[in-house]
């Protein structure tokens, strides 16, 4: 999504032409000035509407240093799926559909169809369902789960050490329907059926060498990834990613959410890590929690998102302060105290979730719905180690972790690249 | 009526056979019913890019309507009206009333090289006209010694096919398809008045083991029993699928349901009867029928579709769990299809053809593993409702797979 040195201090900020040379590359159309904006001050956005002033018709560039999806600015909807390999399929295969994938990609997210039909008696090339609709930011990250680097493809020397299931961590009870994954895609977009459409015809497109695992749509963006858009909240009620990286903090980005030198893989160089986890809220009980719990149990005000401490929402909270009656002010077990970075030794993730719902359980009669938790980082022992620290949190009582997935995501491409260029070489 | 007198198109024999429509189908057929006449007749329509016909009373094979373009020759000129119209049959009327320079009407290619239809010798005072079946595209309607000759006529829509009976290789295929089917369904019938004859017998658990025997040929010729919706929603439709009316649930899974959901014989033999009967007008019919390349294609997707939305969930044979022959026999159907293609998709597509062979190699592995002797009610599988969701989850993926492959076929077959 940015061009090639826009996340390092000193490289220079890059120009709009920059921008749309990326996007012409694309096969793109419209770059918004607003968007180059984003990365074009480190220290803060051009706009306080940022993303949410940009038109709909907007692309974000494919082909990038990085992948888009990850700094781009969280758009408000998400189609995330997972895919496993059928049972046959072969290394070419995969090297193959991972570059139908990219070519498929770099026109969707230009706002193009998958390819052009005209040929009566064929089955459209695109599914269709998205002809007419704006891209809206589309953006498509794609991902390699561990289970990739098995015996089936040849990829063993190339796993990441990394990148493995994540251990049992507090508080989950991981539906098998919902965790893991060969591959998995992350469309993001402002419009819900741009997302949906791109990883439909993704997976279709792979059919026969690969199959939808488990699928998840997400209605609203529960993060902010850059310091121009609002803070959105989530199904509790409460503001949700005020204290986390944006993407102009280009020191924070490159020591907590790039892989940088220290890979032991080269290939995963400036990507990064996705870990997804679908967390069920049991929103009717936190709904009848009464208010000042509720801002207990979070450790900030419900309504200003500003800390128990004091001030707005973006005021430092202060974690050592005390009543009166000599107990913190934000409360042991609160949620912002345990996730933290100043009680995790500095560890931090980028956050990029959004609110999800199946329905309601049919035994229970109770919403099936939650946070689909999405977040990248340069190694997953960040977000096993905050999981870990979660373990007291008070929020446990009102939720639970039911799916689990990481992924090692790689780098971004120059045109002419495919995903899987470095795994095959 | 003059006509001109070149290549006369054949008069249809037979108009399209329409289902009666007080019995819901389970499913829109793609399959046109049409007559061997009719259908030969539309063949060699195509195979000339519209041939000439005499004006009389011809039968359009779709049992389509017909567009009517009327022509009035004058000095200036020889406008069709309408000068655009849809694809298929369209009647040319042309009349001459006054222009003395002027006598013919011709339909012509766009770059006027080919003649396609024509009227002569229409001196004043004279009618005449010309039917064609037409293709999209530009043409021109010509009147030579008009002020202006050349007159634009478009024909816009849907192509109705290629020009396959003058390939050999597809002729040979639809030819062989339509003795597959007749043997098909003789084959059906004769299995299943062994399956009646169990049941007038009282014996239970030997028509337990005909009923998936009888049902595997009907399973491969499914889409083209769906011709006759009627007829197909009486043979094999299922409860609420799309039968909702007691007594119109009258075919094999009605039996189905009293041999192993009821455990009884009572009521079968007449339904047996009837499914016989059934069964025979199916066979006057398919015997009568003709196909083409693009139906057989898309036939050979819409087994696979059928195998992957109601075999794999257990639905189709949901009394019985005796899914995994017929979901076989839709497989067999397929690759039929497939391999009658063959000799013609070698050369025209031979990746698409690996692909096939692969996938369906990849369906029979799975098979495979749910093969026993004699198996579940001697079908040589396993019960298939023992098999758990995570295996469903494979075979449906190596079904939809090759279902995927099939459904580029029909491109294959129509692009000459």
């Amino acid at each position: 999504m940015i061009s090639p040195g826009t996340d390092e201090p000193g490289k220079g900020a890059p120009t709009r032409r920059r921008l749309l040379a990326g996007a012409g590359a694309a096969g793109a159309g419209v770059v918004a000035a607003g968007l180059a904006g984003y990365f074009a001050r480190p220290d803060g956005p051009d706009s306080p509407l940022g993303a949410e002033s940009a038109g709909r018709d907007v692309t974000v560039p494919f082909y990038g240093r990085h992948q888009a999806g990850i700094a781009t600015p969280a758009q408000d909807r998400l189609a995330f799926g997972t895919l496993n390999a059928v049972p046959g399929a072969t290394r070419a295969d995969l090297r193959d559909l991972l570059r139908a994938w990219t070519t498929a990609a770099a026109r969707m997210t230009a706002g193009q169809p998958v390819g052009e039909d005209n040929r009566p008696y064929a089955p459209p090339v695109d599914t269709g369902e998205a002809v007419g609709s704006p891209v809206s930011r589309l953006t498509i990250t794609l991902g390699y789960g561990p289970s990739l680097f098995d015996h089936r493809f040849g990829l063993a020397d190339r796993k990441p050490s990394a990148l493995a299931q994540l251990p049992p961590l507090p508080n989950e009870n991981l539906d098998p329907d919902y965790t893991g994954g060969d591959l998995c895609v992350q469309a993001c977009s402002d419009d819900p059926l741009v997302a949906f459409h791109a990883v439909r015809n993704l997976a279709r497109i792979g059919m026969g060498v690969v199959e939808h695992h488990w699928m998840e749509l997400g209605f609203g963006r529960t993060s902010t990834t850059t310091a121009s858009q609002q803070t959105p909240r989530n199904l509790l009620g409460f503001k949700d990613g005020t204290r986390n990286i944006k993407a102009e903090q280009t020191r924070l980005m490159n020591d907590y959410v790039w892989v940088g030198p220290e890979a032991d893989q080269p290939w995963l160089q400036r990507g990064s890590y996705l870990v997804a986890r679908k967390i069920r809220i049991f929103v009717e009980n936190w709904d009848r929690d009464y208010l000042q719990d509720q801002e207990h149990v979070i450790g900030r005000a419900k309504v200003s998102g500003a800390p128990l401490t004091g001030g707005t929402e973006f005021t430092v909270p202060d974690f050592a302060a005390q009543g009166s009656d000599g107990q913190p002010v934000i409360p042991a077990d609160a949620h912002i105290r345990l996730a933290s970075f100043e009680h995790n030794h500095g560890i931090r993730i980028l956050r990029r979730g959004y609110s999800f719902t199946d329905g309601i359980d049919p035994q229970a009669g109770t919403l099936l719905g939650g946070l689909f938790f999405i977040a990248f980082m340069k190694d997953p022992a960040q977000f096993i180690r905050l999981q870990q620290s979660l373990a007291a949190d008070a929020l446990n009582e009102y939720i639970h972790h039911t799916g689990s997935a990481v992924f090692a995501c790689p780098p971004g491409l120059r045109p002419g690249q495919y995903w899987g260029n470095t795994l095959f070489t | 009526m003059q006509t001109s007198g070149t290549s006369a198109r054949p008069t249809a024999t037979g108009a399209a056979r329409s289902a009666p429509a007080s019995r819901p189908r389970t499913r829109r057929s793609r399959w046109a019913p049409v007559s061997a006449a009719a259908a030969v007749a539309a063949g060699l329509a195509l195979a000339a890019s519209g041939c000439a016909s005499s004006h009389g009373p011809a039968v359009s094979a779709s049992g389509a309507d017909k567009t009517t373009v009327t022509i009035q020759l004058t000095p200036q000129g020889c406008a069709p009206k309408p000068a655009r119209v849809p694809a298929g049959e369209v009647d040319f009327v042309v009349a001459n009333k006054d222009a003395d320079a002027v006598s013919e009407a011709e339909l012509r290619t766009a770059d006027l090289s080919k003649i396609l239809g024509e009227q002569e010798n229409l001196t004043p005072g004279l009618s005449g006209g010309f039917s064609l079946t037409i293709q999209p595209g530009s043409y021109k309607i010509n009147c030579p010694g008009a002020a202006q000759q050349h007159w634009d006529f478009t024909v816009r829509g849907k192509a109705t096919g290629p020009s396959w009976p003058s390939n050999p290789q597809l002729a040979a295929a639809v030819h062989s398809y339509a003795s597959y089917v007749d043997r098909s369904t003789a084959g059906l019938i004769s299995h299943t008045q062994e399956f009646c004859q169990a049941i007038d017998a009282g014996n239970l658990s030997r028509a337990q083991i005909l009923y998936p025997r009888a049902r595997v040929y009907y399973e491969r010729i499914e889409p083209v029993a769906e011709i006759w919706g009627s007829l197909d929603t009486d043979i094999d439709g299922r409860w609420e699928n799309p039968v909702t009316v007691p007594s119109q649930f009258i075919g094999f899974h009605k039996i189905e349901q009293l041999l192993w959901a009821d455990s009884t014989l009572a009521g079968a033999p007449s339904l047996c009867a009837g499914l016989v009967k059934n069964e025979q007008q199916l066979l006057t019919l398919v015997r009568s029928a003709q196909y083409n390349p693009l139906e057989m294609s898309s036939g050979a997707t819409d087994l696979i579709n059928e195998a992957a939305t109601s075999k794999i969930t257990g639905e189709e044979e949901r009394y019985s769990n005796t899914d995994f022959p017929v979901l076989a026999a839709n497989v067999d159907g397929a690759m039929e299809v497939v391999a009658l293609l063959r000799p013609y998709l070698q050369h025209k597509d031979p990746g698409l053809v690996t692909q096939i062979k692969t996938r369906d190699a990849a369906i029979t592995a799975l098979l495979a593993r749910y093969q026993a002797s004699p198996g579940y009610d001697d079908t040589g599988y396993v019960e298939y409702s023992a098999v758990l969701d995570p295996q469903r989850r494979q075979l449906s993926a190596a079904v939809n797979a090759l279902a995927e492959s099939l459904s580029q076929l029909s491109v294959q077959v129509s692009s000459g």
